[in-house]
């Protein structure tokens, strides 16, 4: 297997979640690593033919019929023509690149899984791993945020497991929208205000963070001030990344590689990183 | 596939560009397969602006009020407009007046006579509509603008071009004509793609493709002051393509 | 010491006899005064005194922009077969041959680049002894780099005594015997001033980003990249690609990128993670002098000194490093 070759990969539905997200299945070749053995906070690389190609994290869990699920927002130029892509539409694949969230570390631990915006996305395939042993974890908290109601991505998904007890689950919105009821108890707040009186044992609980940069450092403070050390804070970084194998140089953070010493990093392995943090 | 619909009009200039793609004579043919270049008077008649328009490329710039208006009614019609070559993004030739005042240079061009059609001051596109892409360039690049035709088959756009002449003009392993051949050449301050047209053939850049993102004028004019031209000289070789350069 | 030694005089039967084995390129000063690695085809003689080419050979094993996959809707994406036939390269100074070496470190590891390989493994190295000028910094730092070449030629009286170091080397000796005679010979200076040692200094701490130098560099950058083009372990690359305008073929170039760039650290939808130029020379910096992912505390500098040459500006890091890094002055 050759790391830059994309293996073909056919479009099985694309189905809009909000105005500007959609949520992609895909499917390739049977058993290939891109789609059967990846961790969550792994990413791919996803060709559009002729448009380019672009990093996505996973978003599902890996699958031995070759699906991938994928939560793509249309931001950039390969995004955008995602949209207009109809179902069976041939894409290309190829990864796992990085390295993902140390589900070892996390035996037998409490998680808090803090998601803001589309960070949600690959903190689901987190969620999804972790109930798929449920009994190897203490509590899982989740705690997401979005700009509005309507951007709120798997919100049924996650109060229905909050419903049954698998997870507590706290939601947020920075703004609501007059017409729209939100979940119950849905705050309007930004999501580092969730933190502020949460109780959490800090020796037995680890946090795993996705979010736009811009609520790191506000999330890393909320953290530290429950106690929890930086050991205990694990972050995934969006960057350039390119060739997802360590050599196009875009996607450094210091002088860490996102693509293959990331895109998950500790809060201590990122402390005095120029730039890890902005 | 549906064939994409495309409007392709000039404004105030000189045709030039719309021609570069006319030029294009073995590809042109195969672009009918993609495309339905439904307006496009330069090559086309009828010349009816009508329906709506997948994409709309524009040349020239804005230069009176009917212009105006068109690139309105363009605009409302189309999914995107691209501003096409230098006058479209920049201002180009057309807006060039080297700082004189409008009035006084129509008294010099046209005397006491009347003009048939009202003007106003040259704009490039953005000074109007929202521009969706650019392809710089007196006149494009052919190559550039094939490949913003393939890109928009695809439903995308091209990337802006974010380095200067200077990087293609390495690559080629020329002689810098500015430091080593103390020419002025404009390639610094020049938005790049042309692959070193000029300085390729020892010619010095004339910065006819606009400024480049980020542009370091101020340290550009030191290097042109070591070179012996002042800063007068410089600013009008770059205001040709670009009205507005200023220190 | 007993070594093999060819003369001046010969110099131009050893290039005749090494066309044999494949084409032949070297430094060659053209019309406009400009050194570059070209064709030395009989007659066009390689020019031995130049220090330095415009570009380093890096562009044998990285074209400036070249196809890295193709697409049809039948195939899919394909890897680019491309033929390579042997080429020699003759005249190579030891900064350069470090240089290829830190592209093999990077693009040979365990995930091999194919175009790269394929490449590599049609050259021949040749090295030959240089004599360094003001802008060279080859001795400057420790780096755990070393010129490795199939054959070097080092100066001496009179000629150059030949050494090989690799069975293709070994060869090419042999290959061309009735050229070179047996001498006795002091061993000549070794001007190939890789030494082989780790790296000593904070290579790991953080930079302070509190330093005006860096704001004083940004300042005076013209953006114009001609530093990591000319630079001869600079392997950033960008990818683009290119539809068919039979609107289903597609191929995916990458070309050589440049970290002083507006685009180098920006994500879709506009965010840039590097916006000031100060900050992008911190990102240069440390690429440079203390490397980063796989070749993390790996400098890269090889003391060419080509960015400083290329430089419009004549910005140079080197009198930052050296303070930032403590620097082995020549003893």
């Amino acid at each position: 297997m050759n790391s830059n070759l994309p293996v073909q990969a056919t479009v099985v539905t694309i189905c809009p979640m909000t105005p500007d997200t959609s949520m992609v299945t895909l499917r390739t070749e049977v058993s290939h690593p891109v789609a059967a053995s990846f961790l969550p906070g792994q990413f791919l690389e996803l060709s559009i033919p002729g448009v380019g190609e672009i990093p996505i994290s996973y978003c599902g869990l890996p699958s031995s019929d070759g699906s991938i699920e994928l939560c793509i927002r249309h931001v950039g130029h390969v995004t955008t023509a995602l949209k207009s892509v109809v179902t069976g539409a041939a894409v290309a694949v190829r990864g796992p690149f990085g390295r993902g969230f140390p589900l070892s570390r996390y035996a037998g631990q409490d998680l808090l899984l803090i998601a803001g915006g589309l960070g949600m996305a690959p903190l689901r395939s987190l969620l999804l791993a972790l109930l798929k042993q449920r009994k190897a974890w203490g509590r899982l908290l989740v705690l997401y945020g979005a700009r509005e109601i309507r951007a709120l991505l798997f919100a049924n998904e996650l109060m229905e497991l909050q419903s049954c007890g698998e997870i507590e689950l706290q939601l947020t919105v920075d703004h609501r929208e007059k017409c729209l009821d939100g979940p119950p108890g849905c705050r309007v707040a930004l999501l580092p205000a969730l933190l502020e009186h949460l109780v959490v044992d800090p020796e037995r609980t680890c946090a795993a963070i996705c979010g736009p940069p811009v609520v790191y450092p506000y999330l890393l403070t909320g953290l530290r001030q429950l106690g929890l050390s930086d050991k205990r804070i694990y972050l995934s970084l969006e960057r350039r990344m390119k060739c997802g194998i360590g050599r196009c140089g875009h996607c450094a953070v210091g002088t860490l590689l996102c693509c293959v010493d990331g895109p998950v990093f500790s809060g201590a392995e990122l402390a005095g990183v120029e730039g890890a943090l902005v | 596939m549906k064939k994409l619909r495309l409007a392709i009009i000039g404004l105030t200039a000189c045709s030039g560009c719309q021609l570069s793609l006319l030029n294009c004579e073995e590809e042109l043919p195969g672009l009918l397969d993609l495309f339905e270049f439904h307006l496009f008077p330069m090559a086309c008649s009828p010349a009816l602006l009508e329906g709506e328009y997948d994409a709309a490329l524009v040349e020239g710039c804005v230069s009176t009020p009917h212009e105006r208006e068109l690139l309105l009614e363009l605009r409302k019609r189309s999914q995107y407009l691209i501003a096409l070559g230098t006058c479209a993004v920049w201002g180009g030739v057309a807006a060039l007046r080297n700082g004189e005042d409008r009035e006084v240079l129509r008294q010099q061009v046209y005397g006491q006579s009347r003009i048939a059609c009202e003007t106003a001051e040259p704009q490039p596109l953005r000074s109007v509509v929202r521009v969706d892409a650019v392809i710089n360039g007196c006149p494009p690049e052919k190559n550039e603008l094939l490949g913003l035709l393939a890109d928009l088959a695809r439903g995308t756009l091209p990337a802006e071009i974010d380095y200067p002449v200077c990087t293609e003009c390495r690559m080629r392993e020329n002689l810098c004509l500015l430091t080593e051949g103390d020419k002025l050449c404009l390639g610094l301050l020049t938005s790049g793609g042309c692959k070193a047209r000029c300085p390729s053939m020892a010619v010095p850049c004339e910065g006819c493709r606009g400024p480049v993102p980020e542009a370091n004028l101020a340290e550009a004019m030191e290097l042109y002051a070591q070179k012996g031209f002042d800063r007068i000289t410089v600013l009008e070789r770059l205001c040709r393509f670009y009205p507005e350069w200023k220190l | 010491m007993a070594a093999r030694f060819i003369s001046h005089d010969n110099l131009e039967l050893l290039l005749e006899r090494l066309r044999m084995y494949g084409n032949l390129h070297g430094p060659v000063r053209g019309d406009d005064g400009v050194v570059r690695f070209t064709a030395l085809s009989p007659g066009t003689p390689p020019d031995l005194s130049a220090v330095r080419s415009l570009l380093p050979p890096k562009k044998y094993l990285l074209h400036p922009r070249e196809t890295i996959l193709t697409y049809t809707a039948d195939a899919g994406y394909q890897l680019p077969s491309e033929e390579n036939s042997p080429l020699i390269l003759f005249g190579l100074h030891p900064c350069d041959l470090a240089g290829i070496q830190y592209l093999d470190r990077l693009f040979l590891g365990d995930d091999p680049d194919l175009l790269y390989t394929a490449r590599r493994a049609a050259l021949t190295l040749i090295g030959i002894s240089c004599t360094p000028d003001d802008f060279c910094s080859c001795h400057r730092f420790a780096t755990p780099l070393e010129a490795v070449s199939d054959l070097f030629l080092a100066s001496v009286d009179g000629g150059y005594v030949v050494t090989s170091s690799s069975p293709r080397g070994y060869e090419l000796l042999k290959g061309v015997q009735e050229l070179l005679e047996e001498r006795e010979i002091e061993s000549p200076e070794d001007s190939r001033r890789f030494f082989g040692q780790a790296v000593s200094g904070p290579a790991f701490s953080e930079l302070d980003a509190t330093l005006p130098e860096w704001q004083e560099l940004a300042n005076h950058c013209l953006g114009c990249g001609a530093c990591s083009l000319c630079c001869p372990t600079c392997a950033c690359f960008d990818v683009l690609e290119c539809g068919g305008l039979d609107g289903d073929s597609a191929v995916r170039v990458r070309r050589w990128d440049n970290c002083l760039f507006k685009s180098h650290a920006q994500v879709a939808g506009g965010m840039n993670f590097r916006k000031d130029r100060a900050e992008r020379f911190r990102y240069r910096y440390r690429h440079k002098y203390r490397g980063f992912g796989p070749l993390r505390g790996f400098p890269a500098c090889v003391g060419c000194g080509r960015c400083r040459v290329a430089c419009p500006a004549g910005l140079d890091l080197r009198p930052l490093a050296e303070r930032l890094e403590g620097a082995h002055h020549e003893q």
